[in-house]
């Protein structure tokens, strides 16, 4: 007895210091709301000079260098500070440091027009000379890009020649309605900066990066910030802000509440945690599309070959609620547009008018009796601590139940999830909750559903998709390629190749003081497309 | 003395030895791939082997292991897998934020500590006593990350007196800004070091107060006062040596928790991100240094055990 008094009292003093602290927090939240509205209603709606953002992110960034960056971190970093060619939203080109791309009339040859008087951070003039150095870099094997074998097509390297100052053309081996996409993705690099470097990836040049963007490189302390200056030469014009900072926050609540005192400005928000920040009334909350589809994939060749029949899979699909899975994990209909298509809708020929698989238990139970099957037993895995994933688990377990099919949930650490999932050999589970953004070109799906590709962890199979997959990527005509392309969404869809869920959106909580959120592009992963709009109110 | 030294430093190369095979060997028996911390769905398969064998991750272990071994001895620590910057660089880098803050919170853990273990003690049972095995328990058994986010709420959305996160300011270059970036972070890993230091010098205190030498000083007419804090505090501080000389690696190896609740840019986060991204070269790094650190630490203990107490010294 005499010692359960201590844990007693702890437990009481724990009870106080929690209650006393959410009570007060209300308390504060009214403070804060008091504190910000003045300078709202003064707020000017047109853009003003001045001030600073400060953007949260999750961790450092691993490589300032664009053709290297491949993290979501330095990808956001990148976008402020190197310039991009052009950007895609809605099938329309914005264009950056192009002025136009045009493709020649065999669509063999791009001609790639830059504006003239572009400049880099350091004064140098930016011309097709970098543009030509960038695109080499990155098919020297020695350079190791990952981002080589965008530039390959059919085996062979797509060429990029210097025409004059400002032009370059690109000669395709062979046509690649894709190549525009691949070119979205090509930020150049200074060439009086990197050339003549070994390895560029591990040049120390990369810490006090040259770019092209609307900001410059000023500051990184490691593992604490990197700050960016306004680069007053920037093409589009002095952006407004003085500085961008992307604050390291690792720790999400620790983050919010930082968040909430001001001490960063913007960041992403997780659906649960939206009703704390939109109750401060300091924030705008901005759900946008981020271009991925969450879906509930079969394992085809599991070692119980359960899901081989395609019956089986309808079957699974008629049995779930897609509005009600959206609602469970993602707490609202507002953070998932239903999905019916495995191309997302900001790809090329999205096409959402597929079979759908409304909630139908009787025909989930007639296809399993047709095809034969009763007692199914299915393996669910599940990375433990993803929230999205334990509760889709969690509803997908009880919804085919009802249908009599037993899921077992098998859950794991991350890093054994991911090895389980990629390996297209692992053969002892059948259902997976996953994710992906494959980007607006569709022929990017091709490594998720052509027969043996390397991301087809379905293990999906059908002669007739892989040729229309083939069809698509060498097709310049886009009202044929687009056919081919509808074609193979209906395909997919019918032939249940997996059970598509949502279209998940970004949350992004940015502070009422800033505008201009329009003119800057809400983009998926950088979350800003042009951050020299932004202003401080 | 000399002698003993150079005894217990060659000791050191077979152990750090040991340490390294250990923690590859569990590096590489976890599941997981360094290589998938940068895929991205939309990579060429041959972009990802070329990788994979540029960062020599396509031979067996054992290989991997010896290549490691051999740039050890010619004292490179290698390149991360990740961001290809040189380990030592980013450990050195980083070193000064983790060691200044487990500095500090070490010895106002022992500051704090010493007075709060002898009188605890002192007063074995009574109230003084409970009262303190009360805060001590509680440091014990409260996680620290909670702990954390409680003095967040207090100190920083409430009272606003202090930052929440990072080591600075933005922009700010001035000592002050650190300290107070420094003060929650630093309260809660004292916190928790000396709740276990007080249960020691609690102990400690209660065995020495038994001793013949106690009875003599009452018996020569000493106060209670006078004893606790000339004589007995004395003896009290032996085994809170042990303890700092143990503590010497957490000054290097940091706290990954309460780092990255904080945003400290120390050691511990760093190892953290590691982790996460299966980095060994990082992960390796950081093992061996906390290793080294962790036997100079005891070496240095027992050292000073000798000066500190010179029966030790004349048995040896």
């Amino acid at each position: 007895m005499r010692k359960s008094i201590p844990a007693l009292l702890t437990l009481i003093i724990l009870a106080v210091v929690i209650s006393a602290c959410s009570g007060n927090n209300n308390g504060n939240t009214a403070g804060n709301n008091s504190e910000a509205s003045p300078s709202n209603t003064a707020a000017a709606d047109q853009a003003k000079d001045g001030g600073n953002l400060i953007l949260g992110v999750q961790a450092d960034p691993v490589i300032l260098n664009p053709i290297y960056a491949g993290d979501r971190v330095s990808l956001t970093i990148d976008q402020a500070l190197y310039a991009p060619l052009f950007q895609v939203n809605n099938g329309k080109k914005t264009f950056y440091l192009a002025d136009s791309l045009e493709p020649s009339a065999d669509n063999l040859t791009y001609t790639l027009k830059l504006k003239s008087g572009l400049t880099w951070h350091d004064g140098q003039p930016l011309t097709a000379d970098d543009v030509v150095f960038t695109f080499d870099s990155i098919l020297d094997e020695k350079q190791n890009s990952f981002f080589r074998e965008n530039l390959i097509i059919g085996g062979k390297p797509i060429q990029a020649v210097k025409v004059d100052d400002t032009t370059v053309e690109f000669k395709l081996p062979q046509v690649n309605p894709a190549f525009e996409a691949t070119l979205v993705q090509l930020t150049p690099i200074p060439k009086h900066i990197f050339e003549g470097e070994a390895n560029i990836e591990k040049s120390t040049k990369n810490n006090t990066p040259v770019g092209s963007g609307a900001f410059k490189f000023k500051e990184y302390k490691t593992g604490e910030y990197v700050t960016l200056e306004r680069f007053d030469n920037y093409f589009a014009g002095k952006p407004h802000l003085d500085s961008i900072t992307y604050r390291v926050a690792k720790d999400a609540n620790a983050a919010n509440l930082a968040l909430q005192n001001g001490e960063i400005n913007v960041k992403y928000l997780d659906p649960q945690d939206v009703s704390t920040i939109e109750s401060t009334g300091n924030f705008d909350i901005q759900a946008y599309s981020e271009g991925r589809l969450a879906y509930l994939l079969f394992n085809e060749d599991s070692d119980t070959g359960a899901l081989k029949k395609k019956e089986v899979r309808q079957a699974i699909s008629y049995a779930l609620n897609r509005e009600e899975l959206i609602q469970t994990v993602y707490g609202s209909s507002d953070y998932a547009d239903p999905a019916k298509s495995f191309v997302t809708p900001d790809g090329l020929f999205h096409h959402n008018d597929v079979t759908s698989y409304d909630n139908d238990v009787d025909k989930a139970k007639e296809l399993l009796a047709s095809a034969g099957e009763s007692n199914l037993k299915l393996r669910f895995i599940v990375s433990s601590g993803n929230k999205a994933q334990e509760a889709a688990a969690l509803y997908i377990q009880q919804k085919l139940k009802a249908v009599g099919i037993t899921v077992e949930l098998q859950s794991m650490d991350a890093s054994a999830y991911g090895q389980k999932f990629t390996d297209l050999k692992s053969k002892d589970y059948e259902l997976s909750y996953a994710g992906y953004i494959m980007g607006y070109d569709p022929d990017a799906y091709r490594i998720l559903y052509t027969t043996g590709a390397n991301s087809n962890y379905a293990r999906y199979s059908n002669p007739e998709v892989d040729k229309l997959f083939d069809q698509g990527a060498g097709e310049a005509d886009a009202t044929k390629r687009g056919e081919a392309y509808q074609q193979l969404q209906k395909i997919i869809a019918d032939d249940a190749v997996i059970y598509p869920v949502g279209y998940t959106k970004t949350i992004v909580a940015i502070d009422k003081r800033y505008g201009g959120l329009e003119e800057a592009v809400l983009k998926p992963v950088v979350i800003f497309e042009d951050p020299s709009k932004l202003y401080m109110k | 003395m000399r002698q003993l030294i150079a005894r217990r430093l060659l000791q050191t190369i077979p152990l750090l030895l040991f340490v390294s095979i250990a923690c590859f060997a569990l590096i590489k028996l976890a599941p997981g791939d360094p290589v998938l911390s940068f895929v991205t769905p939309n990579m060429h398969p041959e972009d990802i082997e070329r990788i994979r064998h540029n960062l020599g991750l396509d031979k067996p272990a054992y290989i991997q292991y010896l290549l490691w071994l051999k740039e050890l001895f010619q004292g490179n620590l290698g390149y991360s897998l990740i961001n290809h910057q040189p380990v030592m660089d980013q450990i050195l880098d980083r070193l000064p934020a983790t060691a200044g803050l487990m500095g500090c919170a070490i010895a106002l853990a022992v500051l704090i500590a010493i007075p709060l273990g002898l009188t605890a003690g002192a007063n074995r049972n009574r109230w003084q006593d409970k009262i303190i095995n009360l805060i001590s328990y509680i440091g014990i058994s409260v996680p620290l990350f909670y702990l954390a986010i409680l003095l967040i709420y207090l100190f920083a959305i409430e009272l606003h007196w202090l930052p929440i996160m990072g080591m600075r300011t933005i922009g700010v270059e001035s000592p002050w800004d650190v300290i107070k970036h420094g003060i929650l972070p630093c309260s809660v890993l004292a916190f928790g070091f000396l709740s276990v230091y007080v249960r020691y010098i609690r102990s400690s205190t209660i065995g020495q107060l038994n001793e013949d030498y106690v009875q003599i000083q009452y018996a020569f007419g000493a106060t209670r006062r006078q004893v606790l804090f000339r004589h007995v505090m004395k003896h009290v501080l032996l085994p809170v040596i042990t303890l700092l000389g143990m503590s010497m690696a957490d000054l290097v190896t940091g706290a990954i928790v309460t780092e990255t609740v904080f945003s400290w840019p120390g050691i511990g986060s760093l190892g953290m991100t590691a982790v996460k991204g299966m980095d060994y070269p990082v992960i390796m790094g950081i093992t061996l240094f906390s290793a080294l650190f962790l036997i100079l630490g005891n070496l240095l203990a027992d050292i000073l055990y000798g000066f500190a107490d010179p029966r030790i010294k004349s048995t040896r």
